[in-house]
């Protein structure tokens, strides 16, 4: 104990000093705002910022880059909640209730329950690598292949239970996510699928321009059919700030949220998106009104937003024990450790210890930062739903593309929101939620590269999905939950029939 | 801000020189008058994007203008380095071409061939390696070689996927000592060390940089480097000559632009750019965050380029890679 005390002094010694706050500071804002234009992620933005930290010493470098990051999952969820359009995988889920709280007048309690679940989760996260950090990453190294397999088949059945609709649809939807996935280059053969011969496909279709179709481009064209061309209608906002009753409701999802989240996040790969996922599934399955969910219940926003701050704060912890880059984020931050020689890795802690002790120190005054930064703007956020929507709509659309081209500089991509917004008006006349087939599409391939792995490296034996103890854990609760999902659709049928 | 201040310095001095000689020097067109553009076929933050912007960041200085890094990742560099093959030949669009690109022009039709770059300068190489985790108990590249000869296809290879650089080194290596590995496909690097470390696979063709902390902390062994001297961030490992094995790999990274730039321009960046590869503060640098530099000019580069696309064809053919431009 003494020890970690020592540490976090150290930590705070280096956080605190004018520079690094003001580059925490820096970063944060920057996070925020990016996060909050849809498309340009903090992947973008962190690259940009690359050459700078040229000129920075490497514990400010990082310290404003990760402010980026954590930053943009605060941002991330507003326009999610605004005006339906997740800016990346893991804010997807908070789609579903965020957006209909929004409508239903309740935006800014919606963005103020998603700020505070953020930094509860940050705060609790960033402690929990604190204390625990190192041995924690461990965890990383004892999932193989098949393990992966079964985490992402728990992830696709949560899909499911996150549909409000028809279970047969849902398990469409999935599908037809893990078809999309397969656009590409194949990881094990080199051999390119369904490319047409384009040589932007053969990357796979990017997340963003699917994102953005199906949620984004897809409700503009839908909401202008419902009002008549009238544009977005909603309820008149009663208060800005969330009631007692929401604040009651919220809290004990934020602490399942979190832990998931925390949990999952240490996981290469997947970690935010399916803790975001996850964590959803799990609220709407235990709660007692299962179908408040899909209409604007609280724990709809607390809990996933819990889960994917929970998680963004965890990859650090491979990142920095093990030099593992979890996402593309973090492998741009050993970009930025390289550039000052410095090679993350096991011996890290001990050599650098004001580095990774900095981090932790800054990302807890970030986050503290954070929320004093997002809560006074909430007001300003809400208003913009005021804004007519014959300038909303463009301006919307236009961040979209510029958010898009942002990525790779590719006009391919651009195209394909507008392919993928027909798609996604075509799925809402349908009644076929977008949610479950991002998730098919982020985790599809995912599953494949690793399926096939596992089967190399067991020489076709497919038992080792249940040999192995993690891999058949995780299988025993897709099991559950899935028998979960499928009873009571059993008994509707057959009361149904009976009737 | 210290990029700027000096081209701020090579103005003034261009304007001087400019002063001195004349109205003619004046009235000749003079190169280069605005910043250059690299492209890097890899996203930021990779070893190529790291490399590069540390390289474009100094030669900002020795060429007087500023020289701006764009990512323009996708489809195994074949994108970037079509925007590098098809840029105005006026000098000011360049980028880098590694030996990913060799590969990518006999799997992707809409890939360029070398023949459509012209090479500038050479940067350097990461040489090939070796790495056992320390379970398989393999302390040498011939305890590895013995291992696998005693029972062919057991010994698993983490690698990237089918032609890239580590999936290439395994290949060259399976072939120079007779063995047969199964090779079990990654999606980059830092996954493959995952694999390594987490014991699924038992060795892996990462280069030394990407594993070098593991090797320090006692949990993967390098077993040895496939160049002609030991590599500089693990010194204590033996190169294969030393053990016996003459085998050499690997992976590069040049500088290169469209064919057709005016001579004296392409001459002056070769010199220039030589010139940055060559200062010793620079190369301090590139050693620190793990590039090892050795610049060559472009007829030499443009030799590397052709031995290793004559060395990589039978390798790509026997790996069903060859999909067109085939060889007889």
């Amino acid at each position: 104990m003494d020890g970690l005390l020592g540490n976090l002094a150290l930590g705070f010694a280096v956080a605190f000093s004018v520079e690094n706050i003001g580059l925490c500071l820096i970063g944060c804002i920057l996070g925020t705002l990016i996060g909050v234009l849809p498309g340009i992620g903090p992947t973008t933005t962190v690259a940009l910022l690359l050459p700078i930290t040229f000129y920075l010493d490497p514990v400010g470098a990082l310290i404003m880059l990760a402010g980026v990051f954590y930053g943009s999952q605060y941002g991330g969820s507003t326009t999610s909640i605004l005006v339906n359009l997740p800016g990346e995988s893991s804010s997807v889920v908070t789609c579903i209730d965020g957006y209909q709280m929004a409508r239903q007048g309740r935006a800014g309690a919606a963005l103020a329950i998603a700020a505070l679940a953020s930094v509860v989760a940050g705060v609790v996260t960033t402690v929990l690598i604190g204390l625990a950090g190192p041995p924690l990453a461990s965890i990383a190294l004892l999932f193989q292949s098949a393990d992966y397999v079964s985490v992402m088949v728990l992830g696709l059945v949560s899909a499911v239970v996150l549909a409000h609709g028809s279970i047969l649809k849902a398990v469409a939807m999935i599908v037809l996510g893990i078809f999309l996935g397969l656009v590409g280059t194949d990881v094990t053969t080199g051999e390119q699928r369904f490319t047409l011969g384009i040589s932007e496909l053969y990357d796979g279709i990017g997340f963003v321009p699917v994102a953005m179709g199906l949620f984004g481009v897809a409700e503009i064209i839908y909401n202008l059919e419902q009002t008549r061309g009238r544009g977005i209608v909603t309820a008149t906002i009663a208060r800005l700030w969330p009631t007692r009753e929401d604040l009651r409701r919220a809290w004990a999802a934020v602490v399942r949220g979190t832990g998931l989240g925390a949990l999952l996040g240490i996981l290469p790969g997947s970690g935010p998106t399916v803790a975001s996922f996850a964590a959803y599934s799990l609220e709407k399955k235990i709660a007692r009104a299962p179908e408040r969910f899909g209409k604007g219940a609280v724990e709809g926003v607390a809990s996933p937003e819990a889960a994917n701050n929970a998680a963004a704060q965890a990859c650090f912890i491979p990142m920095l024990s093990l030099g593992i880059p979890p996402n593309a984020i973090m492998a741009l931050m050993i970009g930025a450790m390289m550039i000052h020689g410095l090679t993350p890795g096991p011996g890290i802690i001990t050599k650098q210890p004001e580095l990774f002790w900095g981090m932790v120190a800054s990302m807890l005054v970030g986050n503290v930062l954070l929320v004093v930064l997002n809560l006074p703007l909430i007001g300003m956020w809400v208003k913009l739903l005021k804004v007519p929507y014959r300038f909303l709509f463009p301006a919307i659309l236009v961040f979209c593309c510029i958010g898009t081209y942002s990525l790779k500089a590719s006009p391919v991509e651009v195209m394909m929101i507008a392919l993928f917004g027909v798609i996604g008006y075509a799925f809402r006349k349908l009644d076929c939620e977008p949610a479950p087939l991002l998730l098919g599409f982020v985790l599809g391939p995912m599953l494949e590269e690793n399926f096939r792995r596992a089967m190399i490296l067991s020489g076709g034996d497919a038992s080792v999905f249940v040999t192995r103890p993690i891999s058949a854990g995780f299988l025993v609760l897709a099991a559950i939950l899935l028998v979960a999902v499928l009873l009571p659709a059993f008994k509707k049928t057959r009361e149904a029939i009976r009737e | 801000m210290r990029g700027g201040r000096s081209t701020l310095g090579a103005f003034t001095a261009m304007v001087a020189i400019a002063l001195a000689c004349g109205a003619p020097a004046v009235a000749q067109e003079k190169y280069p008058d605005k910043p250059i553009t690299f492209i890097v076929a890899w996203p930021a933050g990779g070893g190529s994007d790291v490399s590069m912007r540390l390289v474009a960041d100094a030669a900002s200085k020795k060429l007087g203008t500023s020289v701006v890094v764009v990512n323009k990742p996708g489809a195994g560099g074949a994108l970037g380095h079509k925007d590098i093959a098809s840029a105005r030949p006026d000098g000011y669009t360049i980028g880098m071409f590694s030996n990913g690109g060799i590969a990518a022009q006999y799997n992707n039709p809409n890939a360029n061939t070398i023949d459509e770059l012209q090479p500038i300068a050479f940067f350097g190489e990461d040489p090939g390696a070796i790495s056992a985790r320390v379970e398989t108990g393999f302390k040498t590249v011939p305890d590895l070689i013995t291992a696998a000869k005693a029972s062919p296809g057991r010994i698993k290879n983490g690698n990237d996927q089918p032609g890239g650089s580590s999936f290439i080194a395994i290949a060259v290596y399976e072939k120079a000592f007779g063995i047969k590995v199964t090779r079990v496909p990654y999606q980059g690097f830092a996954p493959t060390v995952v694999g390594l470390l987490s014991g699924e696979v038992d060795v892996a063709t990462v280069p030394v940089p990407d594993i070098i902390e593991h090797h320090k902390s006692g949990k993967a062994r390098i077993l040895g480097v496939a160049a002609t001297e030991r590599h500089f961030m693990a010194p204590d490992v033996p190169t294969f000559k030393e053990q016996g094995l003459d085998v050499l790999y690997g992976s590069w990274r040049s500088i290169a632009g469209p064919r057709g730039m005016p001579a004296d321009r392409l001459k002056f960046l070769e010199a220039k750019f030589l010139e940055t590869l060559r200062d010793p503060e620079f190369v301090a640098r590139a050693k620190a965050a793990g590039f090892a530099v050795a610049p060559l000019g472009i007829d030499d580069t443009w030799k590397r380029w052709k031995a290793d696309d004559v060395a990589y064809y039978p390798i790509l053919k026997e790996a069903g890679l060859v999909k067109v431009r085939e060889k007889n």
